[in-house]
């Protein structure tokens, strides 16, 4: 289970420009669990995601995955925990080494890292067949550069690498956001079923309220750093698009509606 | 040019196509400039020549000098990691401090080793004639140099530090400290540099403390010319490309020296501008050569 416990991030503390950016969020996620974080510009949503990755710490309140505190545990050894997929579908993966050199890498997510060969031979069929499942017809084309791919193959490799040793969490950062909306459909059902064969616990933030309502089954607001809304079950699937921009434009005034939320 | 010349222009390309190597981990692989090796490639030569002066097997003594030279890269490492300098200038730190240090070592400008054995007179004992030991040996070097490079990238290390030089947060979000990657890689690349520095003193007979002078460049030179010449796809492919590269810039430098414009022959002297001209032709050469139709990739 991973529980964010009341936890409070400042940027520029002390200046003019002092940000409470999250303002005391308490959240439990439990195992298995797809909870879709939503929110507006500035809403504190990316940067609630970046504490639980550890690419930022808490000035105040606590992270815990299964019952250890992370809170003060670095980025890249949190990431034995951790998948994450980022909103650049060109981040996740290196372009200069091959397909199955990437894997490799990735699965040695939490492992450390030694002389050994980094592609074993008896990993190949492994990675065929993993990559079999992406259906881009990339289990052919283990020697080539991940350069050679395009931004929706890429981060459709990045969401295998992310599972490919099954993280604790796994972290979705608008991941679908840079892409065509053909791209972006496709690779929002790879991650579907990539966390239902896994059964995965997921965290996506997204500012799409349809895919926020539509994915996952539990959907948390945030606005101006507070979580506003917490829904699941029944409570949640009620709710429509209509209802969620009624509560922001109650939450922020009008201006929601000027700020383009749709 | 003669048999002699083409000799003497192999075996310093071998040479310095280990220090190429080293140059090729940081430059390219890690995609960290770093200057340090201007320093680290005289302190293998000190180290090897003191240690040798003073008695030690010349083999033990190049040992040494990789881990010197090692020792240096990691402080350029850290410098750059730990405090946060930028990456430029903390080789370029290492460098101005290592001119003191080799100083130190040496305890005078430089160290003759006329009449001493090396790791070439026992070869040159057997009757092998000089230039040809030379080039068996260090051929030999930089053949198991490009081999362990080779194998090397090949590595869970050297995957997760070749990405390093790619895409860092990848690396990081894959759980591998990109601090440490660029600590093995400068590291080992200055071990490399070093290496060739002691080898430089035991073929030439000597240590100077300016001998590092423009060591980076041409350490440049030859992966560029060799990415001109053998295209860099593939790590095996890039690898062989620096050491060939590496003989390439020194014939090249060879025959530019018997180049004879007018009344006035090049110099020595002109090194560094025949280097610089060398640079910019090989930087064209991808350009040139698919426009003159020759099917490159």
């Amino acid at each position: 289970m991973i529980s964010i416990d009341n936890v409070k991030k400042v940027f520029n503390r002390g200046t003019v420009n002092e940000n409470w950016a999250v303002k005391g969020v308490s959240l439990d996620i439990k195992q298995g669990s797809f909870v879709t974080v939503i929110g507006g510009n500035g809403s504190g949503k990316s940067t609630l995601l970046n504490l639980v990755a550890g690419y930022l710490k808490p000035d105040e309140g606590r992270i815990l995955i299964d019952d250890e505190d992370v809170s003060n545990v670095n980025d890249y050894k949190r990431a034995s925990y951790i998948g994450i997929v980022f909103q650049d579908p060109l981040s996740g993966t290196a372009k200069s080494l091959s397909i199955e050199e990437n894997l490799a890498i990735a699965m040695k997510r939490g492992k450390k890292r030694m002389f050994g060969m980094g592609v074993k031979s008896r990993d190949r069929d492994f990675y065929r067949e993993q990559l079999r499942t992406l259906d881009l017809g990339l289990e052919d084309r283990l020697k080539d550069k991940a350069g050679l791919l395009s931004g929706g193959q890429r981060q459709a490799l990045t969401l295998l690498m992310a599972t490919l040793v099954k993280p604790k969490i796994l972290l979705l950062d608008e991941h679908t956001a840079a892409l065509d909306p053909k791209t972006a459909d496709k690779i929002l059902k790879l991650t579907i079923k990539l966390v239902n064969e896994n059964n995965l616990t997921a965290m996506m933030v997204t500012h799409n309220m349809k895919q926020a309502l539509n994915l996952g089954d539990r959907t948390v607001m945030m606005q101006l750093g507070k979580k506003v809304l917490d829904v699941d079950g029944e409570e949640r699937s009620k709710l429509t698009v209509t209802d969620l921009l009624e509560l922001f434009s109650r939450e922020l005034g009008d201006e929601a509606y000027d700020a383009g939320m749709l | 040019m003669s048999l002699y010349a083409f000799f003497g222009a192999v075996e310093q390309g071998l040479l310095f196509s280990i220090m190429a190597l080293g140059v090729f981990i940081t430059f390219r692989a890690l995609d960290f400039p770093d200057l340090s090796v201007d320093g680290t490639f005289p302190m293998g030569a000190a180290i090897s020549a003191i240690l040798i002066f003073n008695g030690v097997n010349p083999w033990i003594t190049i040992a040494i000098a990789v881990a010197g030279g090692a020792a240096a890269g990691a402080v350029t490492a850290i410098l750059n990691t730990r405090f946060k300098i930028l990456n430029l200038l903390a080789g370029i730190l290492t460098m101005i401090a290592l001119y003191s240090v080799n100083l130190r070592i040496m305890g005078m400008p430089n160290v003759p080793l006329l009449g001493f054995d090396t790791v070439f007179t026992s070869l040159e004992n057997t009757g092998m004639p000089a230039y040809m030991a030379n080039v068996f040996i260090l051929g030999i070097v930089a053949l198991l140099v490009g081999a362990f490079l080779i194998w090397f990238f090949h590595t869970e290390v050297g995957l997760a530090l070749r990405a390093t030089g790619d895409n860092m947060k990848m690396v990081k979000a894959q759980g591998a400290s990109t601090n440490r990657m660029i600590l093995i890689g400068v590291a080992l690349a200055n071990g490399l540099v070093a290496l060739a520095g002691a080898l430089a003193a035991q073929v030439q007979g000597f240590a100077d403390v300016s001998m590092g002078i423009g060591t980076i460049v041409a350490g440049l030179a030859s992966i560029i010319l060799g990415e001109a010449l053998i295209s860099s796809v593939g790590v095996v492919r890039a690898v062989i490309g620096v050491i060939i590269g590496s003989i390439a810039y020194r014939i090249a430098i060879a025959m530019a020296l018997t180049i004879k414009i007018g009344g006035v022959s090049l110099s020595p002297s002109d090194l560094n501008l025949i280097t610089a001209i060398l640079v910019v032709i090989a930087l064209m050469f991808p350009g040139l050569r698919s426009k003159i139709g020759v099917v490159g990739k």
